[in-house]
């Protein structure tokens, strides 16, 4: 199975290693990965704003680039989201409408992709620090994934996962509803960081980058000592015996 | 009456059925499922449901037995106009209460604001919530709110299991064609509007009693 | 920027900031969702009520000219009557002129939001009619001056000590916050005005059809005293209110009891289908119904978004929303808040006034999962953004900004280039500190955040490298 990488483009520009992490546990799953080069983003920012004439022809893009992918993974709930659950509503009228239902079902979120097709809980990582897990709000609410991002970091050697208060309450990013309505946004960053601080893990992490851009950059301003990691940056972390235990098992998954 | 003049209703009407022409969209649904739980021993939900809701549930033998019951809800009460619903059972059951009580029966008017308490009887009990069904058969409007205490004589035979059942019950038996005001009553009147405190005895009654006889 | 919303990022901001404000809020929500959620578990099956409830509205809103005309003879056929109302003016003036007609000069309310959406209370007023709000949580902001802050709990963000001291001011009779002595002096009062008042007004839960009955649910029983003992009751209620059958109670009003205070059931759940009648021995004389349009056609004819019209006014959504806990009810400035004011109101009263309710959301859908009848609210606040986008003002400088982000992101080469200047702009900001100066790039984002160093290496770049560039 050749996975093709769909890297949203504010991860690409901003979070390389959100990426880079990605990469690194599906191979090390066995996984032959490719990044298709003329990506660019898959619509959401203009059409969350209202732009919906402005989104179609970039989301029709996207499936062009796709088109012939095989499976497509993405680190991101929101992009996954936009493709599988919205981009139907948005082609409606296109002559990719068909085209659109049928890529979305390729399509998977990271942690999504790991448990779900990939079937697997262990990943061989190791990461021996307290760690509590940010419901994002399209992977919860959209693509229904709550217990799965949990399991694969139960799995995660000297890893201790705490729940904190109101984990599935929205961090407040929203895109640009971070600027527009940024009082509001700030405030409900700052619950979330406290929240997290409140719940002794020493990391925040979550299936969403977008939303780790905006807690990490709350948690920062103050001061806090709870960091915020991608998901797969935890899961790409190893001790080389984990490492190579689970190689061995996934690498049978992966043919 | 005379009609009145609305041209509106020509306009919002005509409005809807343009509106209407184009069809909308509908959730899907898989199978009927069960949305509520069948209630299994009605007189022991009935009684578990009043608990909850703060009714004051008493289970008589007899109508005799809940006579006297009422007779002893009066002896604890301030005195005052105690206002009950004109029927034949509930006057025989009047019988037995005391001498000095100051009865208004429904028929000589509506209850006076500074009545104790009303005594009713019903048209349906209901086991899944707890609730009492009456209508304006059953004294009229006031009766089931005026005073701080309402009691409801009730017999076995008037227990519905469910919403459905009194419902379908009330409908079948032309309680609602024949009333112009019914009420579901789970309770005694309460507010929780300041600070989410539960308060008792808001603008109706503080206290609901059921007087309900086995037989 | 229209007035409204100039209006409602300034309370944003201040509630925003309002710590005191945000925890009172936080308790009493979590208060309500608590309750909610131990509601739910009576049901067998919740999902399967709420789609049930669902398919109810549907055919009911569906069918809307069918079910009203129901509705409407048979409130006839027992001396009822029934007037349609377009707007909030021809609303208004019925009631108006009923009340000076009938040599009425005080009225008493039971809770209503549609009442509030026509403004009947200043109506009366300027009539010389005195209106007094019965719902207690509704008498205390009447009291203060203020609209509802929540349309199930209207006095939601007040704590006793707030209560007990308007009361002292107002009421006189009371000098304690103990909350079971401060609804006894709002019994006192409010008593004096059921025995008093002329005529009583009332909202309706739901117009069930097939009886041709309003329903009204409390829990106070207020609503049973202005409609027991003044002698016109008057029943206003949006045309959307419908059901078809009594039956179909069976389901709603567990569900609204559920979705709203998280009861099993409501207190007083009421069903009114005239005036007095022949062998009635009380009640009032006469019994209008008021049917409300003020827009609601219009949001019929709208196939994609009939849906709002569903809406049972629970208010779960209110409570399941991030945006109304932060910033609370009266930061709307509108009859509906939260979620399914932002859904609705640009429908009622304007888009190009009230879009900025629709954007003033990070779209999480709390909302709409929580609906009991399903109402896809998040979807709608993006269609209504999409329409505002559309057909109405959106900013000069977002409008550009998308086209130049749509020609960037239809080349991969004017991405990487674009992304790699800016950057390179925010690693020159970050060196030349002009974080939280007016030449910072990222402006509003530094409001709240540390800002991002820019990467020198884009995923692409480093990818391109590793894997000799394919």
């Amino acid at each position: 199975m050749k996975i093709s990488l769909f890297i949203p483009c504010f991860v690409d520009q901003l979070m390389p290693e959100v990426g880079l992490d990605t990469v690194r546990v599906l191979r090390r799953l066995g996984y032959e990965v490719e990044f298709p080069r003329d990506q660019t983003c898959c619509g959401q920012p203009a059409f969350n704003s209202g732009y919906w004439d402005d989104a179609r022809p970039v989301a029709e893009r996207f499936l062009q680039v796709f088109s012939s992918a095989e499976v497509i993974v993405c680190p991101s709930g929101s992009c996954t989201t936009m493709v599988r659950n919205f981009y139907p509503r948005l082609l409606a009228d296109s002559p990719m409408k068909e085209k659109a239902v049928e890529v979305g079902r390729r399509v998977f979120e990271f942690s999504e992709f790991l448990s779900r097709v990939a079937k697997t809980a262990d990943v061989g990582a190791a990461f021996p620090h307290r760690v509590t897990y940010h419901d994002a709000c399209h992977a919860l609410r959209e693509l229904r994934l709550k217990q799965e991002p949990r399991e694969l970091l139960r799995h995660v050697r000297g890893l201790e996962l705490v729940e904190m208060q109101y984990s599935e309450e929205c961090c407040g990013f929203g895109g640009t509803f971070a600027t527009k309505f940024a009082m509001i946004s700030g405030a409900m960053g700052n619950s979330k960081a406290g929240n997290a601080e409140v719940s002794g893990a020493e990391y925040i992490t979550s299936t969403d980058p977008s939303c780790l851009l905006h807690i990490d950059g709350i948690l920062r301003r103050r001061n806090s000592k709870v960091r915020a990691i991608y998901l797969a940056g935890i899961l790409a972390q190893t001790s080389s015996a984990a490492e190579r235990r689970a190689g061995a098992a996934a690498t049978e998954t992966a043919r | 009456m005379a009609e009145i003049e609305n041209a509106s209703r020509e306009q919002i009407l005509a409005r809807i059925r343009t509106a209407l022409r184009q069809p909308a969209p509908r959730h899907e649904s898989v199978q009927r499922k069960t949305i509520f739980a069948p209630v299994a021993d009605a007189l022991d939900r009935f009684q578990k449901e009043c608990a909850i809701n703060i009714t004051e549930c008493v289970v008589t033998p007899n109508l005799g037995a809940s006579a006297a019951g009422v007779k002893d809800v009066l002896a604890s009460i301030p005195p005052g106009d105690i206002f009950v619903q004109d029927s034949p059972e509930l006057r025989r059951l009047a019988e037995k209460w005391p001498e000095g009580c100051s009865i208004q029966w429904s028929n000589e008017g509506a209850p006076k604001e500074s009545s104790q308490a009303t005594i009713t009887a019903c048209d349906a009990l209901v086991a899944q919530t707890g609730s009492v069904l009456v209508s304006t058969a059953c004294g009229g409007r006031g009766a089931s709110v005026v005073a701080p205490v309402h009691i409801v004589v009730a017999t076995i035979d008037q227990l519905m299991p469910d919403l459905d059942a009194a419902l379908a019950r009330v409908q079948e038996r032309g309680i609602v064609s024949q009333n112009s005001l019914l009420c579901l009553i789970t309770g005694s009147s309460r507010t929780a509007d300041i600070e989410k405190i539960l308060v008792m005895g808001a603008h109706g009654p503080r206290r609901l009693i059921v007087f309900l006889s086995l037989a | 920027m229209s007035t409204a919303s100039r209006e409602f990022l300034r309370r944003a901001a201040e509630k925003s900031a309002d710590l005191t404000h945000r925890e009172t809020l936080r308790r009493v929500v979590d208060n309500c969702n608590t309750s909610m959620e131990s509601g739910r578990t009576r049901f067998a099956d919740w999902e399967a009520a709420r789609q049930r409830c669902h398919e109810i509205k549907w055919e009911a809103l569906n069918n809307l000219d069918r079910y009203l005309l129901e509705f409407e003879q048979r409130v006839k056929e027992r001396g009822g009557i029934v007037f349609w109302a377009e707007n909030s003016a021809e609303a208004c003036r019925y009631v108006t002129d009923l009340a000076t007609s009938r040599s009425v000069h005080k009225v008493v309310k039971s809770k209503s939001m549609v009442a509030e959406e026509i403004h009947l209370g200043p109506a009366l007023e300027k009539v010389g009619i005195e209106d007094i709000e019965t719902d207690l949580g509704e008498f205390i902001v009447q009291l203060r001056n203020e609209p509802p802050y929540h349309i199930v709990a209207p006095a939601m963000h007040l704590t006793r000590k707030d209560i007990a001291a308007l009361f002292k001011e107002k009421l006189g009779d009371v000098d304690t916050d103990d909350p079971q002595e401060l609804v006894a002096a709002a019994r006192r009062a409010l008593r004096r005005a059921f025995f008093s008042a002329e005529m009583g007004i009332t909202g309706a839960n739901f117009l069930v059809a097939d009886a041709g009955m309003i329903a009204l649910t409390t829990n106070e029983g207020n609503d049973r005293l202005c409609t027991s003992i003044p002698r016109i009751h008057v029943a206003i209620a949006g045309i959307e209110k419908v059901i078809p059958r009594l039956q179909d109670l069976a389901l709603f009003w567990p569900v609204l009891a559920t979705a709203g205070t998280g009861q099993p059931i409501t207190c007083y759940n009421t069903l009114i289908g005239g005036p007095r009648q022949e062998n009635e021995l009380d009640g009032p004389e006469e019994f209008h119904v008021v049917l409300l349009d003020n827009g609601r056609s219009e949001l019929l004819a709208d196939a994609e978004q009939r849906d709002v019209l569903h809406c049972i006014r629970c208010g779960a959504c209110l409570n399941a929303c991030p945006v109304f806990r932060t910033v609370g009810g009266h930061t709307y400035g509108t009859t509906y808040q939260g979620p399914i004011g932002s859904v609705l109101t640009p429908h009622l009263r304007g888009l190009n006034e009230f879009q900025h309710l629709s954007y003033a959301s990070s779209l999480c859908g709390a909302c709409t999962d929580v609906c009991p009848v399903k109402i896809d609210l998040h979807h709608h606040l993006l269609e209504n953004r999409r329409d505002a986008v559309r057909s109405a003002d959106r900013p000069f400088t977002e409008r550009v900004g998308f086209q130049i982000w749509r020609w960037t992101m239809q080349s991969a080469r004017r991405f990487e280039l674009l992304g790699w200047l800016a950057r390179a702009a925010m690693r020159v900001a970050h060196g030349m500190r002009l974080e939280g100066t007016p030449l910072d790039p990222l402006g509003p984002w530094s409001k709240n955040h540390a800002s991002p160093v820019g990467p020198k290496k884009s995923f692409r770049a480093l990818w391109g490298r590793a894997n000799g560039g394919n």
